[in-house]
């Protein structure tokens, strides 16, 4: 039984961590590229998750297939927000770009307030939904969760292929390691620094689009995920793509500790372990994981920059 | 100095905006502020409370003779010449702060007679401290807290029976069962149904609730293996169910908000959950929303409530109103529309006996009206209100069902009473059917 | 005598700018005998308290430039050790207050020593975690109440009651909270002046210049934190005495924090106004955009939608925020 209740828990946090790596994958760009910190990029996801939504409601498929459109969403809000917003707040200090994407962030969650109401809503059909398999014997894993898993390690293949081998990934990769030089070499910052937030806005919208599979969306939801996606990229270390996805998987993990304590509390029979409401610490250790990172080894795992 | 005009005029701005205030309400009208959760993850019951809410108005200011109500019997209120009553609602979104916000606004501003609400415990717990500082007489219609009776409160009447009443409904159906009292159930050994485990939302209502639940179990000899507390905001309950599922429970327990509950609901199928048992401590477990959303996945699922449409079977008031209702909604009465529903009735009674709006006359009529069972459209014997004791304030005559989804002959999931037994309208569906 | 002086002295500034100060002071003072309703009277509070909360946060986050986004664990502490203080063992509000602010003074030097050695961004998002952390700790234990929060009984502690602050009118908690806010100003200007405010200035301009002037930058940051907790936690006691019921989610959540930021941020941080002027227009504005276009024409959460809106704007244009906005107008004004 304890050894059971542990694979459950390892499994479902591997999984919910492959979606988070993409979550983070944007923020790391971004951050890498320019050195700015997106605090709504949550909203961005929640933006996401209400296209998969949406669209799965009016075709009656799985958000799966909404994927590209969240995408391409993701992809021109970010690019909007570059060219209209964030160029404006370069020019002004560090406190500048904090209040200014603060404001953003007010702005997304509110507007979707007002046009989806406050209620959690989630997606009652397609293939996958209610559905169940099990792997290993005896873990059972929501089909929806699988799916989304699956195709979030596709999307991040995806996005380190075109950044590693590609002509503009490279080019991207140049400015972020040296602005200066790249700018010397031809390469236009103003546009790599629009790239990265196309990337970011694609890859946090698609993240979003599989996390609705199995996560409840409201206007609220972008915060606690900002705040994951933060430790992910401190974790992997800041601007570093392969970092962020295992930072993902361990971040992912960690958010499933109470399961890790209950098989615990099963092998060893311990009872006090039983009364520990280590369920509504569920977030706490990510939290806390975030401040002993930064203040051992603030490079992360990965780390280049800083 | 075109500056100090300047913040003069910025000042000048700044008051006039101050100065605009809502005008009074006209005289001929009884005001009563009402105060339930509109939006947020409570949203659908909150508008159920309100449409029951309304269309108990709408009896009592207007004439329906072929009902068997007092309400109904004359427009509006006859002890103070026929003045109508009417409903100001107010939304708390479950914020307790903003719901003793809006309560001193309508008991400053707008000049209500009294406060009807507030369906989150939470909620009712602030509004009530700021009816009881100001003298404003509250009856609460939805909340199932005991603690909320058990404050010393002068100005605060509670109509709804509390969770005290439905976990021990709960715990006497479990021994039923045992006994073999159920409908069409062999009697089950109690070793079968030994372990439970509960999860409730950690609020006022939902941590009261695991508190009794765990006082209960004790009392009765049952072993409450696990008794989680959760957030009712989270959009994902998927440790919560494993936590839940790894003591291997054989019956599971819950209080939950509306969103929280079909969340929970749809978890425990994705995880392939085999209790024999899953029993619902009503709110979301009994709104219209958690029955469309999650359709044939709750057949089977107990919850204990205090109004089912079968209870027409046995109370013609209860189908005339659930006919009147479903002519308004489009769907059946339920929980929620039918506690909202009897909130304004018991305001009706009280200003009716009152004869004057004067908090002194409203107090005195509260502590002494009874309203006979027959008006009712839930099944309670009557309301009649504690004026001594451990729970002043609190319906003694009022008392629970618990009811379970079934499939009826034409496919549909219809909550048929289980629970008192010798109300009992269908056989007990027993083990839960799982997944 | 020195610091009293300082804290009296407000030479430096324009003629202007003191007697505009007189004539809102004078306002503040009347405004409850004007026939405003009882909400004006809220609004007005509740001004009054993010003013104090703003002015706490401008020290460390104005002065300094440490955004600090974890204002609202401090105003946790301070609620927290008041109502607990009063409910288990009736310890009076003028015990209890101090006691609170000695609480968050410590823990802040407990936290603050760790977070101070991040800057920027990390340290921002630090800021945020360790608040969200004690909030996650005060939902689960039960001795202060759980997720349930705590509840001051009317019953129990019949108002008036000046030595437990409990009061049926807003009046009273009105002028009290006056008292705080003026007492925050000459706080706030003694600060201006203080050998620890210039060294701030210095450090917020160029870290690496203060460490060569000798300034211990690591300490100066964590005295200047102490001192906005403080200012934080004092604020926190009084507005859990107004509002007579906490709970964790509410009092000590994230948007709380974010509100105090915002607003002295929006105002101005790093001004003596700055912070007064942001709660002047943010609390008003968001209260009554959401009675008028949230209540009444359904518009929920329109109120944020501009307030986000605003802030955008003014992080784009003006990152000194509205005080920034005067100041430049001014100066060009005077510029021949």
């Amino acid at each position: 039984m304890a050894s059971e209740v542990l694979l459950q828990a390892i499994v479902a946090g591997l999984l919910f961590g492959m979606v988070l790596s993409v979550v983070a994958l944007g923020l790391t760009i971004i951050f890498g590229v320019m050195d700015i910190v997106n605090f709504a990029h949550g909203e961005f996801l929640m933006i996401g998750m209400y296209t998969g939504l949406l669209v799965s409601q009016y075709t009656g498929a799985d958000p799966l297939f909404a994927l590209p459109v969240a995408a391409v969403i993701g992809g021109l809000l970010g690019y909007l927000c570059y060219w209209l917003f964030v160029r404006l707040l370069l020019r002004g200090p560090m406190l500048a770009q904090l209040l200014g994407t603060f404001g953003l962030m007010l702005f997304l969650r509110n507007l979707a307030l007002l046009l989806f109401g406050s209620e959690d809503r989630s997606i009652q059909k397609g293939i996958l939904v209610g559905k169940s398999v099990v792997i290993f014997g005896s873990c059972v894993v929501p089909s929806t969760k699988l799916g989304a898993a699956v195709l979030a390690v596709l999307a991040f293949l995806g996005t380190y292929l075109f950044i590693e081998k590609t002509k503009i990934g490279k080019a991207l990769q140049a400015t972020a390691i040296n602005p200066h030089a790249a700018r010397f070499m031809g390469i236009s910052t103003d546009r790599m620094n629009a790239l990265a937030w196309v990337i970011g806005g694609a890859g946090v919208t698609v993240a979003g689009g599989l996390l609705v599979n199995f996560w409840a969306v409201n206007p609220y939801v972008g915060l606690l995920f900002t705040m994951l996606a933060f430790t992910i990229v401190a974790l992997g270390g800041f601007g570093s793509v392969p970092g962020a996805f295992f930072a993902g998987l361990i971040v992912g993990i960690i958010t499933e500790f109470p399961g890790i304590w209950d098989a615990i509390s099963l092998w060893t029979g311990w009872n006090w372990m039983y009364k520990v409401p280590m369920i509504s610490f569920k977030y706490t250790w990510v939290y806390l994981a975030y401040f002993l990172i930064m203040l051992i080894t603030p490079k992360g795992l990965f780390g280049w920059k800083r | 100095m075109k500056r100090l005009f300047l913040a003069l005029g910025f000042l000048a701005l700044f008051l006039a905006l101050f100065l605009m205030e809502k005008g009074a309400y006209a005289q001929d009208e009884i005001t009563i502020g009402v105060i339930y959760p509109l939006t947020g993850g409570a949203a659908s019951a909150g508008r159920e409370l309100q449409m029951g809410a309304e269309l108990a108005m709408e009896i009592a200011n207007g004439k329906m003779p072929e009902l068997a109500m007092d309400m109904a019997k004359e427009a509006g209120i006859k002890s103070m010449g026929g003045k109508k009553i009417k409903l100001i609602f107010k939304d708390h979104e479950g914020n307790p702060t903003l719901g003793a916000d809006l309560a001193k606004k309508l008991i400053l501003d707008d000049k209500v007679v009294g406060i009807l609400g507030c369906y989150h415990s939470s909620v009712t717990k602030a509004v009530s401290a700021v009816c009881e500082q100001y003298g404003v007489p509250m009856i609460n219609d939805s909340s199932t807290s005991p603690v909320l009776t058990r404050q010393g409160y002068k100005w605060f009447w509670r109509t709804t029976p509390h969770d005290g009443t439905f976990t021990m409904d709960l715990f006497e159906f479990l021994k039923g069962l045992s006994e073999g009292k159920a409908k069409g159930v062999k009697p089950v050994p109690k070793e079968e149904l030994m372990n439970l485990a509960a999860a409730c939302e950690k609020t006022e209502w939902g941590s009261a609730a695991s508190q009794l639940l765990e006082d209960y179990a004790k009392k009765y000899g049952y072993n409450l293996k696990r008794n989680l507390l959760y957030t009712a905001k989270s959009a994902d309950l998927s440790s919560e169910v494993r936590s839940l599922l790894a003591v291997n429970p054989d019956a599971m327990l819950f209080a939950s908000y509306t969103s929280d509950a079909i969340l929970m609901v749809k978890t425990l199928k994705a995880q392939k959950a085999k209790p024999k048992l899953i029993w619902g401590q009503n709110a979301g477990f009994d709104t219209p929303e958690f029955r469309s959303t999650l359709g044939e996945d709750i057949v089977g699922i107990l919850t204990r409530t205090v109004f089912s449409p079968k209870l027409g079977e046995v109370k013609t008031i209860s189908t005339q109103i659930n006919e009147l209702y479903k002519k308004k909604a489009g769907y059946d009465l339920s929980d929620a529309s039918s506690r909202g529903f009897t909130g304004v009735q018991t305001w009706f009674h009280v200003l009716e006996k009152a004869g004057s709006t004067k908090p002194e006359d409203i107090q005195r009529a509260a502590n002494s009206i009874e309203i006979p069972g027959e008006q009712l459209v839930v099944p309670w014997k009557g309301i009649k209100f504690a004026t001594s004791g451990e729970e002043p304030g609190q319906n003694i005559m009022g008392s629970g069902i618990i009811g379970q989804y079934q499939k009826n002959k034409e496919g549909q999931v219809v909550l048929e009473i289980v629970y008192p037994f010798e109300l009992s309208t269908a056989n007990l569906i027993y083990p839960f059917p799982g997944y | 005598m020195e610091a009293i002086r300082n804290a009296l002295d407000f030479k430096d500034l324009p003629r202007s700018e003191v007697y505009l100060s007189w004539a809102v002071a004078l306002f503040l003072i009347i405004f409850p005998l004007l026939p405003f309703s009882s909400f004006a009277m809220a609004t007005m509070i509740q001004f009054l308290i993010f003013a104090v909360y703003g002015m706490g946060w401008n020290t460390i986050g104005g002065y300094g430039g440490q955004v600090d986004l974890g204002k609202a664990q401090y105003v946790g502490i301070g609620a927290y050790t008041t109502t607990v203080a009063l409910i288990r063992w009736d310890i009076p509000f003028w015990v209890s207050m101090p006691l609170g602010m000695a609480i968050s003074v410590l823990w802040s030097f407990m936290i603050g020593y760790p977070l101070f050695k991040l800057k920027g961004h990390y340290f921002a998002i630090a800021t945020i975690a360790t608040s969200l952390v004690l909030k996650d700790l005060f939902e689960v234990w039960g001795f202060v109440g759980a997720a349930r929060g705590l509840h001051i009984s009317p019953v129990k502690y019949p108002p008036p009651d000046f030595l437990r602050l409990i009061f049926k009118e807003d009046v009273y908690y009105y002028y009290l909270l006056l008292g705080f806010f003026f007492l925050a100003v000459f706080v706030m200007n003694w600060f201006r002046h203080s050998a620890l405010g210039y060294r701030l200035r210095c450090i917020k301009d160029n870290e690496e210049v203060a460490k060569a002037l000798g300034i211990n930058v690591h300490w100066a940051k964590i005295k200047t934190y102490a001192l906005a907790t403080a200012y934080v936690s004092a604020m926190g006691s009084v507005h859990a005495m107004y509002i007579k019921n906490i709970e964790p989610e509410d009092t000590m959540s994230l948007d709380i924090s974010v509100l105090i930021a915002l607003m002295a941020m929006l105002g101005g941080a790093g001004s003596l106004w700055g912070p007064i002027i942001g709660a002047a227009v943010l609390v008003p504005m968001k209260s009554y955009l959401k009675e008028w276009m949230g209540a009444k024409m359904g518009l929920i959460g329109i109120d944020l939608i501009i307030y986000g809106f605003i802030i955008m704007v003014i992080a784009a244009v003006e990152p000194k925020g509205l005080w920034g906005l005067y100041e430049r107008w001014k100066g060009k004004r005077s510029a021949p």
